[in-house]
């Protein structure tokens, strides 16, 4: 039987397909507005790069904004759980995660045998998103992914507010149309300088832990990750494809579940 | 300004007492006491309702205040934040008396018991009392509230001035302060304070804490006999009954009901899986929800150091006003609302040991500064003991802050949590 996790976020839809603790596959795709119909298109696709189809033997746990809303799942499960599982695989030395996905972050506190000890969440509000990002990148008409290069050349930050997203696109906007302008790098560093500090007073809450992995699709902006690591005064950890962990770690789930012999 | 007047809310508590009593009828599993509990509740709010027309002085005062004073001297009591919280409770929403509130310039910072009491009593949706009576026992709110409340209902008010500590010197003070507010209430209501019957409601006043002691010993049987809410009954009938002979046959009743319960190793809910710790009111317009949640995943609010247990100590009926200001001393929740130390703490790690409590549930009431302050540090206290705690950002009675969806979320993801360690 093969282990199957799926994590359904609001902006992707992420699949991994473990077998016998080799990843078969680790798939990426758009979520759907048809939560089942999208959600089994990208495990369809899944699927096939692993060499299988729905008629094997699967084992199928969900988590995310949308775990709860597809029909041919047998479990779903917390994504604190899910990304605990997924950060402990990774780095068993991992004590807290922080990802920082579309709509929400979350911080994960986790203990020495990779169980969830503490969460936070930061879902109230845009900024300290992704979204949040992308916004921003879009505002100042560059692509998402030239802020980590433009964020890492910055010789200072722009001050961007910390408290609403609403507000930080109108200061963006103000740097913009200052005379003279403020350098275009130090506005995406101020951006993300923002986010993070949203993120660190997160971190505050559960209390800071070291190792530290970052997870989600934000993690891929590494001039983010540059300012979290000057801001927390040591490096942390991204995986390689880190929007993932939490569907590796439902995917454990559905091994571990597939061990018991649970149905 | 002009608000217009939309319902009775008094009204609307009563008719969904009625309603729930009338339900409860056709429960095989429905208790004595919850009768005895809703019938307290009609017959509060229907003294308050009729209050104008029997020609009853209504005397409003905040949380922790002592009622007994009220109900000695034959007043009516209206306790304000209670009835904010079963406006909620008990019709689901405050929207239209929290947004008559914001009309009257309260910020949606402002405590929501505090900013819709005030829009109720500018909306005319529940009566104005003849006097208000407020302290500073809690917090600012409470003590603005009170002059707010006198402003928007035209009434006189005494400020009870509670001290901060508690030693010799400020228990007289503290004695002399109530002695002044029995003098106003005389000159204000024309009727004579009787001692006697001080007296006799203080002795009940003392039976009532040790049968809430003797309750809150039966609630830590494995599995737990009274149910995953019941500590919002408790509260509210110390709050609204203090020292009367419904709040003594009522805890009589429960006690003997979760005895039985104990010695028959039943449990409040099916299979008990968490026991927990609560801090503070859950959303009241979602308790339907956090009571059919909590039977769902079987978790049970066990112990609340800040609402039912109660420290040591004994009432003197022979000494009734004494007793009143030493009664403010021992309420629960003055081990956090007056001078917190380590009372406060080592209560917290006590009962969660006593209680063998799995985890516990932070309700952080937006509105509340003095909850939201004490977050961490009793988190902090309970994670060195290893116990987690599920920090739920919530508002008690305003819905928009936080959706069932997000309660639910929450909870799921906390009760995974207990379980998966």
């Amino acid at each position: 039987m093969k282990a199957l996790g799926i994590d359904i976020g609001s902006l992707t839809t992420k699949v991994v397909i473990l077998d016998n603790g080799t990843t078969l596959s680790a798939t990426v795709t758009p979520s759907g507005e048809n939560a089942e119909l999208a959600t089994r298109e990208a495990t369809q696709q899944a699927l096939d790069e692993a060499g299988l189809s729905f008629d094997d033997d699967l084992y199928i746990v969900s988590t995310g904004a949308g775990g709860k809303s597809i029909s041919f799942n047998r479990q779903q499960r917390a994504i604190t759980t899910c990304l605990a599982r997924g950060a402990f695989y990774l780095h068993s030395t991992t004590r807290m995660l922080i990802d920082m996905g579309a709509e929400s972050s979350t911080i994960v506190k986790i203990n020495e045998r990779g169980r969830v000890s503490d969460w936070a969440t930061h879902d109230k509000c845009a900024a300290g998103t992704g979204l949040f990002l992308q916004q921003m990148a879009k505002l100042m008409q560059i692509p998402m992914t030239e802020m980590t290069e433009l964020s890492l050349k910055a010789k200072a930050k722009a001050d961007i507010s910390s408290t609403c997203a609403v507000f930080a696109e109108s200061e963006v906007i103000s740097h913009v149309h200052r005379d003279p302008p403020t350098p275009k790098e130090d506005i995406v560093a101020g951006i993300n300088y923002s986010v993070v500090s949203r993120i660190k007073a997160l971190c505050k809450r559960v209390g800071i832990a070291r190792d530290v992995l970052v997870t989600g699709g934000v993690a891929l902006n590494g001039g983010l990750i540059d300012i979290l690591e000057k801001e927390l005064g040591f490096s942390v950890s991204v995986p390689e494809t880190p929007q993932i962990v939490a569907a590796l770690g439902a995917a454990i789930l559905a091994r571990e579940n597939i061990e018991k012999g649970k149905q | 300004m002009t608000i217009a007047p939309v319902k009775n809310n008094i009204q609307s508590i009563i008719r969904a007492c009625r309603l729930i009593m009338k339900m409860n009828k056709t429960r095989p599993d429905a208790r004595k006491s919850e009768e005895l509990y809703y019938e307290m509740l009609i017959k509060y709010f229907t003294r308050l309702l009729n209050s104008r027309k029997n020609g009853d002085f209504v005397a409003a005062h905040t949380v922790f205040f002592p009622a007994e004073i009220i109900y000695a001297m034959g007043l009516v009591p209206m306790h304000t934040e209670t009835t904010t919280w079963m406006i909620s409770l008990f019709t689901g929403e405050c929207a239209d008396i929290l947004e008559a509130g914001a009309s009257l310039g309260l910020a949606s910072e402002i405590c929501t018991p505090h900013r819709g009491l005030a829009g109720a009593f500018a909306t005319g949706t529940i009566p104005y009392p003849d006097a208000m009576l407020w302290s500073n026992m809690v917090c600012d709110n409470t003590a603005k509230s009170g002059e707010l409340i006198m402003k928007i209902t035209k009434c006189p008010g005494f400020f009870l001035d509670h001290p901060f500590k508690n030693t010799e010197h400020e228990m007289k003070y503290l004695v002399s302060e109530l002695g002044d507010m029995v003098s106003f209430l005389e000159a204000e209501s024309g009727r004579k304070m009787d001692w006697d019957k001080l007296a006799e409601i203080v002795a009940r006043t003392d039976r009532q804490i040790q049968l809430m002691r003797e309750i809150n010993e039966l609630r830590q049987a494995v599995p737990t006999p009274f149910h995953p809410q019941g500590f919002l009954e408790l509260i509210s009938v110390d709050y609204l009954y203090p020292g009367q002979p419904e709040a003594i046959e009522y805890l009589e009743t429960l006690r003997e009901e979760l005895s039985d319960m104990v010695r028959q190793g039943k449990g409040a809910v099916q299979t008990e899986r968490f026991r927990l710790m609560s801090f503070f009111l859950p959303p009241m317009y979602l308790m339907g929800f956090m009571e059919s949640i909590s039977q769902e995943y079987g978790a049970v609010s066990v112990t609340e150091p800040f609402f039912t247990y109660w420290g040591e100590g004994r009432l003197d009926p022979g000494k009734p006003l004494e007793s009143v200001a030493r009664k403010s001393y021992m309420i629960p929740e003055m081990r956090m609302y007056g001078p917190m130390d380590e009372r406060a703490l080592d209560s917290i790690v006590e009962c969660a040991k006593q209680y063998k409590i799995d985890g516990a549930i932070y309700y952080a009431d937006v509105g509340c500064r003095h909850t939201c302050a004490m977050i961490k540090l009793f988190k902090d206290t309970l994670s060195n003991i290893d116990v987690p705690v599920l920090t739920l950002d919530c508002d008690v009675v305003d819905p928009t802050i936080t959706s069932r969806e997000e309660v639910r979320e929450k909870l799921e993801r906390f009760f995974e949590l207990l379980e998966d360690r």
